[in-house]
C-alpha cells in the first residue's frame, strides 16, 4: 500500500492504515511536484493523496474515496466501522460532512487568512466564520457524546482530526485557544489525539518534514513565529512578482 | 420497484445539490414526497429541520428504515450512496458494491462534493452575490472552477467515455449535472470544454434528469444566467437573504 502524501488530507488515509495495521509505504514529494507529471497520471486532479492497492491493482485518489476502499477491503473486524447499515450511511454521512465542509472551508480560511499576501477583510471574515459555524454543527452533534456514530471511534471521526489539529495554524491562535467556545470538540479531540496511532503518525509526519525542511507545523525550519513567518510569505512574493 | 417499507421524504430547493437527489429518485423510478424549503425564508435553519440535519443545509432526505425506525440523512453524496446502495438492485445508475467500478465512481462522487461543489459555490458568491467586489476572489475561485472543469473534459475526451465512469450514467455523473449546467451562473463558459458539453447535451437529455431538475419547481434556464440585467436582478434578491443569513450564523456560533 503506498499513499503519497503531504498537508492534511494525506494524514487521513496513513491514519487508517495504520489503525488497521496495513502495511504500506509512504511516497512523499515536495508541493512544486503535486500538479505535474508524473503524478498527474495517477490523480488527474493533481492533488493528494493517492494510493496505490498491489493487491487488488488499483489505483485511487480523493480521500474520502480511498477511506471508504480501505474500509471496505480490509476492516473486516470491523475496528473503526460497523456493518450494520444504519451505522455505515451515518458514518458516510459524516464523512461527506468533512470533504465538502470542514475540509474545503478550513483550506479557504488558512488560505485568505495566512497565506495570501494582501489582507481582505470580507473573504477572511467570511472564511473564519464558515469554519466556526461548522465547529458549532460538531459542537452540537457531539452533545452527550463521545463519537459522532454509535459509540466508538470510526473513520468518520477519524477525518476531522487532522484539520482540526491544525486550528492554531488557520486562526494564527494559541494552540490552547483554538477550540475555545467549543468544549466538546475539544475533548472529543483529545480523545482522538491520544491513541498511539496518532502518536506514531506525528512521528512519522514530524520525519517527513524534517527530510523536507519544514518543522511539525509546516513552517520552515528557522522561522519562529506567525510574524515572521507571515514576513517570509510577503518577501516571497515580492521576489517572485519582481 | 420501491419496496414496501420505503417511505422517502425529500427536503430540497430549486439549487444544484438539491437536484441531485431528485434526479437519482426519477432515474431509480422511487416514489417520494417532497418538502420544500424555502432558503430564503431560513426554514433550514428552524429545530425541526435541524433535527434532521444539524448543518442546516439542504438536501436532506428521511426514509422508513428496515427496522421500521426512521432514518435521518444529510450531505448529498452520502443521501446518493444510500438511495443506490438500498434501491438499486438492478444496478442502473450503480455497480454493484465492492467493485472496481463502484469504487472509482466515489472518486468523481467525492470530487464533485469536496472540489467542484465548494469551488464553484465559492465563484457564486464572489461574482455574483458578495456585497464587496473583490476582483481576487472572482479570479481564484473562477479559475480553481475552470482548472477543474478541465480535469472533466480531459478525463472524457482521453477516455472517449459517454459517462464519467464509462458507458453507464451513474451517481458521479448525477452529482455535477446540476453544477455544470450552471457554469454560466458562475461566469464560466462551458464552449470551452467541448467534451464535458457533449456529456452535459447528454445528461440533460436523460427523462429523469429532466423531470428530476424540474423539483421543487420548474429550474432557472442558462439563458437566464447570459442576459445581463436579468442575471444582477436575479443575484440582488438573493444577495439579501444570504447575507443577513451569514450575519444571524456568525451572531450563533460566537
Amino acid at each position: 500500500m503506498e499513499p503519497i502524501t503531504s498537508g492534511p488530507n494525506p494524514w487521513k488515509v496513513v491514519w487508517i492504515v495504520e489503525e488497521l495495521g496495513l502495511p504500506y509505504v509512504i511516497e512523499s514529494f515536495s508541493f512544486e511536484d503535486v500538479k505535474q507529471k508524473p503524478f498527474t497520471d495517477i490523480n488527474p486532479n493533481g492533488r493528494v493523496p493517492a494510493i496505490y492497492d498491489p493487491n487488488t491493482d488499483l489505483t485511487l485518489w480523493e480521500s474520502g474515496a480511498i477511506i471508504l476502499y480501505l474500509i471496505e477491503q480490509y476492516d473486516t473486524p470491523h475496528k473503526i466501522s460497523y456493518t450494520t447499515l444504519k451505522e455505515r450511511h451515518l458514518c458516510n454521512q459524516w464523512l461527506a460532512f468533512q470533504i465538502s465542509g470542514q475540509g474545503p472551508y478550513f483550506g479557504q480560511a488558512a488560505w485568505f487568512n495566512v497565506l495570501h499576501p494582501e489582507k481582505l477583510p470580507s473573504a477572511i471574515d467570511r472564511y473564519i466564520k464558515e469554519l466556526k459555524r461548522i465547529l458549532g454543527v460538531l459542537e452540537t452533534s457531539l452533545e452527550g457524546r463521545e463519537w459522532l456514530v454509535g459509540d466508538k471511534f470510526t473513520f468518520a471521526d477519524l477525518a476531522f482530526a487532522p484539520w482540526n489539529d491544525r486550528i492554531d495554524m488557520v486562526l494564527l491562535c494559541k494552540p490552547e485557544e483554538k477550540f475555545q467556545g467549543f468544549p466538546n470538540v475539544e475533548a472529543w479531540q483529545k480523545r482522538m489525539t491520544s491513541r498511539p496511532t496518532w502518536l506514531k503518525l506525528m512521528e512519522k509526519k514530524a520525519v517527513l518534514m524534517d527530510e523536507q525542511g519544514l518543522q511539525i507545523n509546516g513552517i520552515p525550519k528557522g522561522i519562529n513565529s506567525y510574524a515572521e513567518y507571515e514576513k517570509m510569505i510577503e518577501e516571497m512574493h515580492k521576489q517572485a512578482k519582481a | 420497484m420501491a419496496s414496501d417499507s420505503s417511505n422517502i421524504v425529500l427536503y430540497t430547493t430549486q439549487t444544484p445539490n438539491g437536484v441531485k437527489i431528485s434526479i437519482t429518485l426519477e432515474e431509480l423510478g422511487l416514489p417520494y414526497k417532497v418538502e420544500k424549503i424555502n432558503i430564503s425564508q431560513n426554514t433550514q435553519k428552524e429545530p425541526w429541520f435541524t433535527a434532521i440535519n444539524p448543518n442546516g443545509r439542504i438536501p436532506a432526505l428521511t426514509d422508513t428504515f428496515t427496522d421500521g425506525q426512521t432514518i435521518n440523512l444529510f450531505e448529498s453524496g452520502s443521501i446518493m450512496q444510500y438511495l443506490v446502495e438500498r434501491y438499486d438492485t438492478e444496478y442502473k445508475i450503480s455497480y454493484p458494491r465492492g467493485t472496481r467500478e463502484w469504487f472509482e465512481t466515489n472518486n468523481w462522487l467525492f470530487f464533485q462534493n469536496a472540489g467542484v461543489g465548494p469551488m464553484q459555490g465559492q465563484s457564486n458568491h464572489f461574482t455574483r452575490y458578495a456585497p464587496e467586489k473583490i476582483e481576487y476572489g472572482i479570479n481564484r475561485y473562477q479559475n480553481e472552477t475552470r482548472r477543474l472543469y478541465g480535469v472533466l473534459d480531459k478525463h472524457l475526451a482521453k477516455n472517449n467515455y459517454a459517462y464519467i465512469t464509462g458507458d453507464k450514467c451513474t451517481i458521479a455523473d448525477i452529482a455535477h449535472i446540476g453544477w455544470v449546467a450552471a457554469a454560466a451562473w458562475a461566469g464560466i463558459e462551458i464552449d470551452e470544454f467541448p467534451a464535458l458539453k457533449q456529456w452535459e447535451e447528454r445528461m440533460t437529455a436523460r427523462p429523469g434528469v429532466q423531470k428530476g431538475r424540474d423539483v421543487p419547481e420548474k429550474h432557472t434556464s442558462k439563458e437566464s444566467f447570459k442576459d445581463p440585467a436579468q442575471a444582477e436582478k436575479r443575484a440582488a434578491e438573493a444577495r439579501q437573504w444570504i447575507v443577513a443569513g451569514m450575519k444571524e450564523d456568525a451572531a450563533k456560533s460566537k
